[in-house]
């Protein structure tokens, strides 16, 4: 814990302290509060053991700590420890609602990282092994799953940034919704506000968690919105941990066949595979990509509001 | 100070602004510093009219009030040790204005360095001080600690590209200061008395600031030297030799260690490296300014020189400046890398003398000191590596890190180049400006006579930095 120099550079790629900008939200002031516990100079509680909790293991911290701090694998056991402790807190991951639940094992069937099993007639998580990644909230028709703190990666958190964006009276070149995937491309959002940031002008970027936990519906709402385009940034399928790449890759081929049929460019939505820390390729991808829907101008001409 | 009313704070800012529990606190109580301290509450607000309400209550009240960016200070300057009330200035964080025609930008203190710069970029212009954590400090925290980095020997430091401030004082009144012109003769420059005042005189809620054009090319270049002494004497040599090198660092062997170590650089095993560049509009001009410094490394002993404009091979050849900072944690897996005496600055022509004194009383005290920084601006970085368990070694870097500043101040050096005062530079901070300390209280009575802005800090910091606040560390023996 000492290595931890405390620079604070770790702020940058966090996704959880971006979203708040609470510093206890980023991974220095994890730390702090771990370092807090060991010390005694904190006692343990509900609170503290959450924020342990929320975290979306994306590991940029890690690879960006030049001081080596292993953040991952300090996270990992203090949640153990919390949980030997007897803190009943879920954090960021993922949680059943028995009432909603159908017993369908989808979501035990479909977790890459054994997080799911039913126990005793319930479907349980094991929060240790959960990353959040938010895949099982995807597959569960009945939507008996939830991640209870989204930051910004909830399917009606989504929603509501989407509508705010496209719907915009200062904005008129808002034109198209980027999701994308926490652990690939995430672009280091801008944690200041400017209004004529090139880059926010014509596009909103709105992380996802995995992008496989992307719905349709979420992709729909935007062009019911007035989105002109959609593009999806996802990792290359073989660095998927969690099975997502391949998911949305097959859904929104279902959507886009279904645009073709209505008679709707398919283009308008895209997907890219890019890999973590390329955000040239990001930044290449999209500025194409605007070009693109630029020339194919409004979707909404063509379908109307929904 | 009585009780203070989280209600109140709450109705100004908004309950969502407002975190009071005991874990935010202890977070919020540390910074990239030694030191830790814990204040009542953390208060975030987003205008101006709200930090004056703050100012107004806390003034009424008497409840001291730190102003917070980053938290990246390195020397404790946000370290709230009297407690109260920290005022995170992340959510005042628009760019609000870009005026290429007339050559400012105006900022909220939130705005961080990189997304600023980010913004300018399209109008071909760049906001020069940056420091090397610009990826997350704040405009408001720069300009308060006075922030400057690698390019400050050609760009100087943020009070250089200060045009006008607006603030708010203690007792809540918002006061525009400075102008936004680039000339302004008459009447005292207040907007500069708030640079480097470390929250001490007013809030920072509005900066006016200048930029400059990006050059259209950069050179940068790398020498090596057996000596440190060769080294810095050819430092010396190139600011006295009419180059202005718009980046001149010094990297010495304890940093080119651990930077091999945690980055797997393979820089040369040699005592000291040299990275110089210059930049510019156009080649012709650089290319002299380039060989000239070439040929001083060697006429002082610099070997494998090289250098180049592609941005690439530029990249390449500063990896180990960029990433020296938080690669000194790697030096030796049983020394943690503390942040003492880390940013002195000494005449050019005393450069190479003081990174030999900073290892001979390191050597004394038996702590691993590194230095390296931006010689160019006769800025030396030190860190003190040291086993932080241990009692004896605290009190060996506490007789070092006075040893140092004396001998500092006695070749006309000063306590602070770049990162600030805070409490861990205090005591040199006090015994250097001894004659003006008086005067400085006055000033700081005049802006804040209750003493409720950071107080405790620079001239009324407590005499010992080694027992000012607990330290950050668990100290076993």
């Amino acid at each position: 814990m000492n290595s931890c120099i405390r620079c604070g550079y770790c702020y940058e790629h966090c996704p959880v302290f971006k979203s708040t900008k609470w510093e206890i939200d980023s991974p220095r002031g994890k730390l702090i509060l771990l370092y807090g516990l060991l010390s005694g100079e904190l006692e343990p509680s509900d609170y503290i053991a959450n924020k342990i909790f929320e975290c979306f293991h994306c590991g940029r911290c890690q690879k960006a700590c030049a001081s080596g701090v292993p953040t991952l694998e300090v996270f990992d056991a203090a949640r153990a420890d919390l949980i030997d402790a007897g803190f009943n807190v879920v954090g960021t991951t993922s949680q059943t609602n028995h009432d909603i639940c159908a017993r369908c094992l989808n979501c035990v069937r479909m977790c890459k990282h054994e997080a799911r099993s039913f126990v005793d007639g319930k479907i349980i998580t094991d929060r240790l092994k959960c990353r959040s990644c938010g895949s099982c909230l995807d597959i569960c028709s009945e939507k008996g799953i939830t991640i209870g703190t989204g930051y910004g990666t909830n399917p009606d958190e989504l929603s509501s940034k989407i509508k705010k964006f496209l719907n915009n009276p200062e904005n008129p070149d808002a034109k198209a919704i980027v999701f994308m995937c926490g652990w690939s491309s995430y672009p280091g959002f801008q944690a200041s506000v400017y209004d004529k940031f090139e880059i926010s002008r014509e596009y909103e970027i709105l992380v996802t968690a995995c992008s496989g936990r992307l719905k349709s519906q979420t992709v729909l709402e935007s062009f019911e919105e007035g989105a002109w385009g959609v593009l999806i940034c996802c990792c290359p399928e073989n660095e998927c941990d969690h099975g997502g790449s391949a998911r949305v890759k097959a859904r929104m081929k279902y959507l886009t066949d279904f645009f073709e049929k209505m008679d709707i460019e398919k283009n308008r939505i895209q997907i890219a595979e890019i890999p973590q820390g390329n955000p040239k390729l990001f930044t290449d991808t999209a500025t194409k990509f605007i070009k693109e829907i630029g020339s194919l101008g409004p979707a909404f001409e063509r379908v109307g509001k929904c | 100070m009585g009780p203070i009313d989280i209600e109140l704070l709450k109705k100004i800012v908004g309950p969502e602004n407002v975190r009071d529990n005991i874990a935010d606190r202890y977070v919020y109580g540390a910074d990239a510093s030694v030191h830790e301290a814990t204040p009542h509450v953390i208060v975030r607000p987003t205008n101006t009219e709200q930090v004056q309400e703050v100012m107004r209550y806390a003034n009424r009240e008497k409840i001291p009030v730190v102003p917070r960016g980053a938290g990246s200070g390195m020397c404790g300057q946000v370290t709230p040790i009297m407690g109260g009330i920290v005022l995170d200035m992340k959510g005042m964080n628009r760019i609000l204005e870009i005026n290429v025609k007339d050559g400012y930008c105006r900022v909220e203190p939130g705005v961080v360095d990189d997304d600023l710069n980010r913004a300018l970029k399209p109008y071909g212009v760049f906001y020069p001080p940056t420091p090397a954590s610009s990826l997350i400090a704040t405009i408001g925290g720069e300009i308060a600690n006075n922030a400057s980095g690698t390019r400050s020997v050609k760009y100087g430091a943020a009070r250089d590209a200060l045009l006008a401030l607006k603030v708010v004082l203690a007792n809540g009144e918002c006061l525009s200061l400075g102008a936004t012109t680039r000339v302004a003769a008459s009447g005292y420059p207040l907007e500069r008395l708030i640079v480097g005042s470390e929250g001490t005189l007013a809030v920072i809620v509005e900066a006016t600031l200048r930029f400059v054009p990006i050059p259209k090319y950069r050179c940068l270049g790398i020498s090596n030297f057996n000596r440190l002494s060769d080294a810095g004497d050819a430092i010396s040599d190139i600011m006295a030799s009419g180059c202005q090198p718009s980046m001149l660092e010094l990297v010495d062997k304890v940093a080119i260690t651990a930077v091999n170590k945690a980055e797997k650089l393979g820089l040369p095993d040699v005592e000291a490296i040299l990275l110089f560049e210059a930049d510019g509009m156009a080649k012709e001009s650089i290319d002299p300014e380039i060989e000239k410094i070439k040929s001083i490394c060697e006429k002082h002993g610099g070997f494998g020189v090289e250098y180049s404009y592609d941005e690439k091979e530029r990249a390449r050849i500063f990896a180990g400046r960029s990433k020296l900072f938080p690669s000194l944690s790697k030096f030796d897996d049983r020394l943690a890398s503390t942040s003492l005496a880390d940013d002195m600055a000494v005449p050019f022509s005393k450069m190479a003398e003081a990174a030999g004194k900073i290892h001979e009383i390191a050597a004394k005290y038996g702590i691993v000191m590194t230095a390296y920084g931006h010689c160019g601006a006769g800025c030396i970085h030190t860190k003190i590596l040291m086993d932080t368990d241990k009692n004896f070694q605290w009190e060996a870097a506490e007789k070092a890190v006075a040893e140092i500043y004396d001998y500092v101040c006695s070749v006309g050096g000063t306590t602070s180049a770049e990162h600030g005062i805070g409490l861990s530079k205090a005591p040199a901070f006090k015994k250097e400006k001894e004659a003006a300390l008086e005067l400085m209280r006055g000033i700081k009575r005049v802006f804040d006579p209750n003493n409720i802005l950071n107080p405790g800090k620079l001239m009324d910091a407590p005499d010992r930095w080694l027992v000012a606040t607990p330290l950050r560390y668990q100290i076993v023996e």
